[in-house]
């Protein structure tokens, strides 16, 4: 097999066992679904909630949409060092992201519960 | 000691990679219908055009990943070279291409309705 992307990633250690490999595609994988969820979520908030107050309405749209669309970058490094951890044989690195995403929902929804209830 | 069953964990991760490309589907089919209304202007269904593109784009990479993968397992064992970060690196991009879209959407939107 040719020189794989990234290098940092495979010019390090061996190769991990593959369903490790596999497992650490699909977290990759679930994290991008989260992402288009919550950009199609903040769009959904915007083009769908014209009874809603309209200042909070956007906040509570821009801020999903923003954290949606920072996700794929850090969700394919976190991808990448979890690789290189697998194929040094280290302790694989922390995800920050869930609670950023799951603070950011919650945020969003409470933005939300006032637009519902200042409308 | 493992019992690791090559014809699972390759299907299990071609199926992840079908989910997404059927999230950027469902998105994209419901953009056609709701972007050109929402926006007053026909051309708005370009960008859910671009996603149906990229949704076969994805379930056909799936599909080529996926047979490169099981032929490196069959091949090598469960210690095989597997596919790299290109494929992953290419999607993170183009999402993140699709919420750019959707903040200057939703912005453009915004400003329609004040103005």
């Amino acid at each position: 097999m040719s020189a794989r992307f990234p290098g940092f990633v495979y010019s390090q250690g061996g190769e991990p066992d593959a369903r490790f490999t596999l497992a650490n595609e699909r977290t990759f994988l679930a994290w991008i679904r989260t992402s288009l969820a919550f950009i199609a979520a903040g769009i959904a908030l915007e083009l769908l909630g014209a009874e809603l107050h309209a200042a909070l309405r956007l906040a509570a749209s821009l801020l999903l949409i923003l954290v949606g669309t920072a996700t794929p970058p850090l969700a394919w490094f976190g991808w990448a060092k979890t690789e290189r951890a697998l194929r040094r044989q280290e302790p694989l690195p922390a995800a920050p992201l869930g609670a950023v995403l799951a603070l950011t929902a919650s945020v969003a929804g409470a933005l939300l519960v006032l637009a519902i209830l200042l409308r | 000691m493992t019992l690791f069953d090559p014809g699972l964990q390759p299907e299990r991760t071609e199926l992840a990679w079908r989910r997404t490309a059927l999230a950027i589907g469902i998105g994209s089919l419901l953009a056609v219908r709701l972007l050109p209304a929402a926006m007053g202007s026909p051309w708005w269904a370009l960008p859910g055009f671009a996603g149906i593109l990229l949704t076969a784009a994805l379930w056909l990479g799936a599909r080529r990943r996926h047979r490169a993968v099981a032929r490196a397992l069959a091949v090598y064992g469960d210690r095989a070279a597997l596919p790299g970060g290109a494929l992953p690196a290419m999607l993170a991009a183009l999402v993140t291409l699709i919420g750019a879209g959707a903040v200057a959407t939703v912005v453009a939107h915004a400003v329609s309705a004040t103005g």
